[in-house]
């Protein structure tokens, strides 16, 4: 697959981590823990997307637009004069009101993908469909439906996820959403924080993408003044407090493998 | 009663008379200022009753005769999907201008002062 196929996502390191950027219409589940960069990563992609011919959406459960533009303004990047050009919507709503307007006939987010020329949408966080329902079933169909629903209007989506692990060695526990998520996602990237030397870094591993090659490793990247930058690879033992990234990939591919 | 006219001529005398026509449209509660303010700033909210009473930290019993009555008169949009009836602001970019002025004027205090006392006294 030739990389202007791809969604690009405009993070500097992750794109080729990707192999060029997402699949065009997939799905994709960024999850991590509070604070570690999903919301992030997502504006940047869709800033990225806005940036560059692929007009998209912020459909937020839980922070309100205001907050979004103020942070990403932090960037350098001006949401609002976006949407004042129609290539960038910061909206609201809630899983149930997403769910019944996509099952809508020419429902909102429709209108908007054919007037807007919409192409990219990141749901921050799709953790809110767990408010939804307590039986499993019930939500994996619901997180189907809506998956479905965003890949027939033909958008490249970006689902962050919050994860209650902090470091990456901790104990995983069972978690029903996130087998779920694994399964129906195209791709499934995960943030962590890494403790070496008893410094806090970030980390960035792409566990999964269906129908491409993607980077194994595990790379270290940083939130500076323009959005996140992947750099190396956590790498050999030098400077490494004895064994802890290795530990961090054992679990990363234990709770990936258990799948 | 004449005295208490003149008084509120006294506040709201100075009001633009476009702001003053928004103001008697739109505003007689200060949830509904609230409201407004919360629609300006995130624009592109649609929800449930419970969910923008949530969002506005108000309860919902308040909220939505609130809500119904400025989709009534043409501010918020109020859509039924299904079961759920949700709101969202009205599209008319007129509106949605008037409303940025109103916003924007109550950013001034002076304004903020002859506006509130117009609310309180419930408009005429
Ligand atoms: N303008 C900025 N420059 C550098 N770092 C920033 C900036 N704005 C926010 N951050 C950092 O980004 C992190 C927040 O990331 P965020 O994407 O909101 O996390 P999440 O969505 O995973 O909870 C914070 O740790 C904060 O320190
Ligand atoms: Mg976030």
């Amino acid at each position: 697959m030739q990389a202007e196929e791809r969604a690009v996502t405009g993070v500097p390191g992750f794109d080729a981590m990707l192999r060029g950027g997402f699949l065009p219409r997939s799905a994709n589940l960024l999850e991590g823990a509070p604070g570690c960069g999903k919301t992030t990563l997502g504006m940047q992609f869709i800033h990225y997307g806005a940036t560059h011919g692929e007009p998209g959406l912020i459909l937020t459960f839980e922070q309100f637009p205001e907050q979004y533009y103020r942070d990403a303004a932090g960037f350098g990047w001006d949401f609002r004069e976006l949407e004042r050009r129609r290539l960038l919507q910061v909206i609201m709503s809630s899983p149930e009101v997403t769910k019944a307007d996509l099952e809508r006939f020419n429902g909102r987010i429709a209108g908007l993908v054919s007037n807007m020329g919409v192409k990219r949408i990141l749901v921050d966080s799709i953790s809110q469909f767990e408010r939804m329902t307590d039986d499993p079933v019930e939500l994996r169909n619901l997180l189907h439906g809506f998956l479905n629903a965003l890949r027939r209007e033909g958008l490249t989506a970006l689902f962050t996820r919050e994860a209650y692990v902090l470091l990456g060695d901790e104990q995983r526990e069972e978690d029903e959403t996130e087998s779920s998520m694994s399964f129906l996602v195209d791709s499934y990237v995960m943030l962590r924080y890494v403790e070496i030397e008893s410094a806090i870094h970030r980390a960035i591993i792409v566990l999964k993408m269906r129908g491409s090659a993607h980077d194994t490793h595990i790379r270290q990247f940083e939130i500076g003044p323009h959005g996140l930058v992947v750099q190396e690879p956590f790498r050999g033992r030098e400077g490494i407090l004895s064994g802890t990234p290795q530990y961090m990939a054992e679990s990363f591919i234990k709770a990936f493998v258990r799948r | 009663m004449e005295r208490e006219n003149l008084a509120n001529r006294a506040y709201t005398g100075d009001i633009d008379p476009e702001l003053l026509d928004f103001l008697n449209q739109y505003v007689d509660s200060f949830i509904k200022w609230d409201l407004m303010r919360f629609f300006f700033n995130n624009p592109h909210t649609i929800d449930t009753v419970d969910n923008i009473a949530r969002y506005a930290g108000r309860n919902p019993e308040t909220v939505e005769q609130e809500l119904a009555e400025l989709a009534m008169r043409g501010l918020l949009e109020e859509t039924h999907m299904g079961t759920l009836v949700v709101y969202a602001l009205a599209a008319d970019p007129e509106i949605r201008d008037q409303l940025a002025r109103f916003i924007q004027a109550s950013e001034d205090r002076q304004f903020r002062i002859r506006a509130i006392y117009h609310v309180i006294k419930g408009g005429y």
